[in-house]
């Protein structure tokens, strides 16, 4: 009875509110009373058909075949996006406070109720931006400091220390990407595999370093394999002074050739960036290398640490000689210090004849480096540059008297200004 | 301040004026130090001795290693890599020679000389020429070869006096160095600011480069300077240095070795100790050991520089080193001025030295035995 007392009552107040409230045009749809059919509410349709999941394979699927090939994995790929993030079950495009869903029940003594709350203008735009931000293939931006030899790539990265050996942790090791690259090679069962391949070396800067080459089927299981069997696999290597090597060098390994020269305190390293990742894993400052011929990076490597370990101690080197090390410093006036001497010195009449005492000669195997002729500057044969040197010795110191002037009377002015006082600028004019 | 500048520029004049030492004060923060120039008598020809010069080079104890230590102030501006070489004996015994001749290349002690005597001869005098020119007119000799000390400058002044360039003049006037002097050469803060930061060797170099030995500046910026030193017994800084010679030979002159006693003594150094004696000696010739500590020099110079100290020492060393220890005593009874803390360092030092004498007494015995 109530039930259908209700369905009046909705039946009158329709018509009533038309006539009453006279609303806008927009409202031009017609009560079909007599007629009526039965139009389906439907709470299924295409996107509720399947799961996410399966719509979401059906647009970026790529088949097989194209995906052994390499499809679809990389720039231009689309993204799945998780068209869930951003939201929250009870809030939607009307914004209502759900008690029990997304607000308490009770809320101290009072008893909460169903109301609309005012709406949030910008959820549209700011579900579109976070799901905008899921979807484009981002670049990996590195700081400066983390950043290996060019932009996001793994050689001349950092990759931490070895992974702890049953008793023995690696403190102070820290190991370097050298070369991270895929190879492809052809299977007779599986057809084209990838495969990846790292090298690495790893160091405490204390002397003690090691590289190590790794195989696997992923970028980053290949690298810790590398970093691991370098860790195995480290050397000991004595260091002069605490920042350069004892002599210089020449080695190869393949068709690399390497010329390694000894410098000074504060020359740097001026050579490969491989063979610097190496010198700071061993702890060596100054140095320079020349490569010659291929510059195979693999090839590289080995020819450097061969090189390291045939070198040979001050000590030893005066013992196979037989004769006193002595040591010139240009900055100390090129004092002799004597550096190693052997248990028996040889006199002159037992050094023979063609024996080699210069001691770059003779710790290069008699190998002489080319010193390339210098050429003077193409201006330098122009006709016209021996009259441009004799007009600018005029003026060729006027720089460091400008200086001079400066610093003796603060500004630039000749001595006989205080006696002869120059006229100021306004007046003239 | 006013009336020490007023002093300070007319120290020519008051050279001219009398032949008495004059003495000026400089009152500094916390010392005030007199500087005392070598007056009276001619330093040069004692300090030139080769007795004298020998010992001096002996008591600036030259170690190698600081003698040829890096400067900032060298010409090279760029570091080189080292060179080797593969030496025999005899090739590395003479290029320990050309080392040690560099050496006393770098140590060459900067001369001690009097002060030059104001150079004040008129050649002639004509008032006819006043009013003639405004201007001073000044003639130089530019004969090839003539040294510059001994080239003839003379100057025409505006009223008419045709007489010998003074020494300011003649130095400006051959082109030495820089005409304007260093900041810290005029004021005295600067200057004192130096000398309590310990920087005696930049100093001293300053003011050789700047100015010549025989100038009043020069004298009283160095007998500034050894006194400060003196005072604070810094001579450690400047061993090895060129300039300890001259220190030493300063203190010793004017009788304020006693400093430099009792550091020798305390850092136990008896040798060097005796050296110094037989250096007053040689100067003053007032000691009543005197004679000992001389016939002692003899046997002390051919014995090495000790650098470090002294672990094991044989049966000459020893006798030696008593002989050193009687004369050291004698003269701290009779002649020194700080006697109680020379003769603690002394006690302290005859202690220690039997502990010494004892142990290689020993180790010679147990080897000996073995």
């Amino acid at each position: 009875m109530a039930s259908k007392l209700l369905a009046l009552r909705s039946l009158i107040s329709k018509p009533l509110n038309l006539i009453v409230n006279q609303t806008p045009q927009k409202l031009d749809f017609v009560y079909n009373l007599k007629s009526f059919s039965t139009t389906s509410v439907s709470n299924i349709n295409f996107f509720n058909k399947l799961p996410a999941e399966k719509l979401w394979k059906s647009v970026t699927s790529v088949s097989n075949a194209g995906a052994k090939k390499g499809r679809g994995k990389g720039a231009g790929r689309i993204r799945i996006r998780d068209l869930n993030r951003g939201q929250i079950i009870g809030v939607g495009k009307v914004n209502m406070l759900w008690p029990g869903l997304s607000a308490p029940v009770i809320r101290g003594r009072e008893l909460l109720k169903q109301q609309r709350l005012p709406d949030d203008p910008e959820r549209m735009e700011k579900l579109i931006k976070l799901r905008d931000s899921m979807t484009k293939f981002r670049r990996l931006k590195l700081s400066p400091i983390e950043r290996g030899w060019s932009g996001s790539r793994m050689p001349g990265r950092s990759i931490g220390p070895p992974d702890p050996v049953v008793d023995e942790e690696f403190t102070g090791f820290d190991t370097k990407v050298l070369q991270l690259r895929s190879l492809l090679i052809m299977k007779g069962t599986l057809g084209r595999t990838r495969n990846y391949q790292a090298m690495v070396v790893t160091g405490n800067g204390q002397g003690l370093a090691g590289f190590g080459i790794g195989k696997a089927k992923e970028a980053p299981a290949a690298l810790r394999k590398a970093k691991n069997r370098a860790g195995k696999k480290l050397m000991n290597f004595e260091i002069y002074d605490g920042h350069t090597i004892f002599h210089d060098f020449f080695t190869a390994f393949g068709k690399t050739k390497l010329y390694v020269q000894k410098k000074n305190k504060g020359y740097g390293l001026s050579c490969h960036r491989a063979i610097k990742e190496i010198c700071q894993a061993i702890g060596i400052k100054d140095l320079r290398a020349k490569l010659e011929g291929s510059n195979n990076l693999q090839h590289i490597v080995k020819a450097f640490f061969i090189g390291l370990l045939q070198q040979r101690t001050h000590q030893q080197l005066a013992e196979e000689k037989k004769l006193h090390l002595v040591e010139y410093k240009a900055e100390n006036q090129n004092y002799p210090t004597v550096v190693a001497s052997p248990e028996y010195v040889r006199t002159k009449e037992e050094i023979p004849k063609d024996e080699t005492l210069d001691f770059i000669q003779y710790v290069m195997n008699d190998r002489v480096i080319l010193r390339r002729k210098k050429f003077p500057r193409f201006f330098q044969t122009m006709p016209h540059y021996e009259i441009y040197l004799k007009k600018y010795e005029k003026y060729r110191n006027h720089e460091k008297i400008r200086l001079n002037l400066k610093a003796e009377y603060g500004e630039i002015k000749s001595f006989l200004n205080d006696k002869y006082p120059e006229p100021k600028e306004g007046k003239e004019e | 301040m006013s009336l020490l500048k007023l002093v300070q520029n007319n120290t020519k004049s008051a050279f001219f004026r009398c032949n008495e030492p004059k003495i000026f004060l400089i009152s500094s923060r916390k010392l005030s130090i007199v500087p005392s120039i070598y007056d009276g008598e001619d330093p040069a020809p004692k300090f030139f001795s080769s007795g004298i010069q020998i010992l001096l080079k002996r008591l600036t104890r030259p170690d190698f290693a600081k003698v040829f230590r890096k400067r900032n102030n060298s010409n090279i501006s760029v570091l080189r890599t080292p060179k080797y070489k593969f030496v025999t004996d005899e090739e590395l015994r003479m290029e320990k020679l050309k080392a040690d001749k560099s050496a006393d290349r770098l140590l060459q002690m900067p001369p001690v000389v009097k002060v030059h005597k104001p150079i004040d001869d008129v050649l002639s005098i004509d008032p006819a020429l006043i009013g003639y020119d405004s201007a001073k007119y000044l003639f130089t000799d530019i004969s090839f070869g003539v040294d510059n000390e001994h080239r003839t400058i003379i100057e025409r002044d505006p009223d008419g006096t045709l007489r010998s360039c003074d020494h300011a003049e003649r130095k400006r006037l051959n082109q030495g160095r820089k005409i304007r002097e260093p900041l810290i050469f005029q004021d005295e803060e600067k200057f004192h600011s130096l000398l309590d930061r310990l920087q005696y060797e930049y100093v001293l170099d300053r003011a050789c480069v700047q100015y010549e030995p025989d100038e009043p500046t020069y004298h009283k910026l160095t007998s500034i300077t050894y006194q400060h030193i003196d005072l604070k017994s810094m001579y450690d800084l400047l061993r090895s240095t060129r300039h300890f010679g001259p220190l030493a030979f300063y203190l010793t002159w004017h009788k304020s070795v006693d400093n430099l006693m009792l550091e020798l003594l305390q850092s136990a150094d008896v040798r060097e100790a005796v050296l110094l004696l037989a250096l007053r000696q040689a100067l003053h010739g007032d000691l009543s050991s005197g004679e000992e500590s001389s016939a002692l020099v003899s046997q002390i110079l051919p014995t090495p520089v000790q650098l470090t100290k002294k672990e094991q020492l044989s049966e000459e060393d020893i006798q030696l080193d008593t002989k050193c220890i009687e004369c050291v005593d004698k003269y701290i009874n009779t002649n020194s001025a700080m006697k109680s803390q020379q003769g603690l360092a002394l006690q302290g030092f005859r202690e220690h030295y039997q502990q010494l004498v004892e142990l290689s007494r020993g180790l010679k015995k147990a080897h000996g035995a073995a």
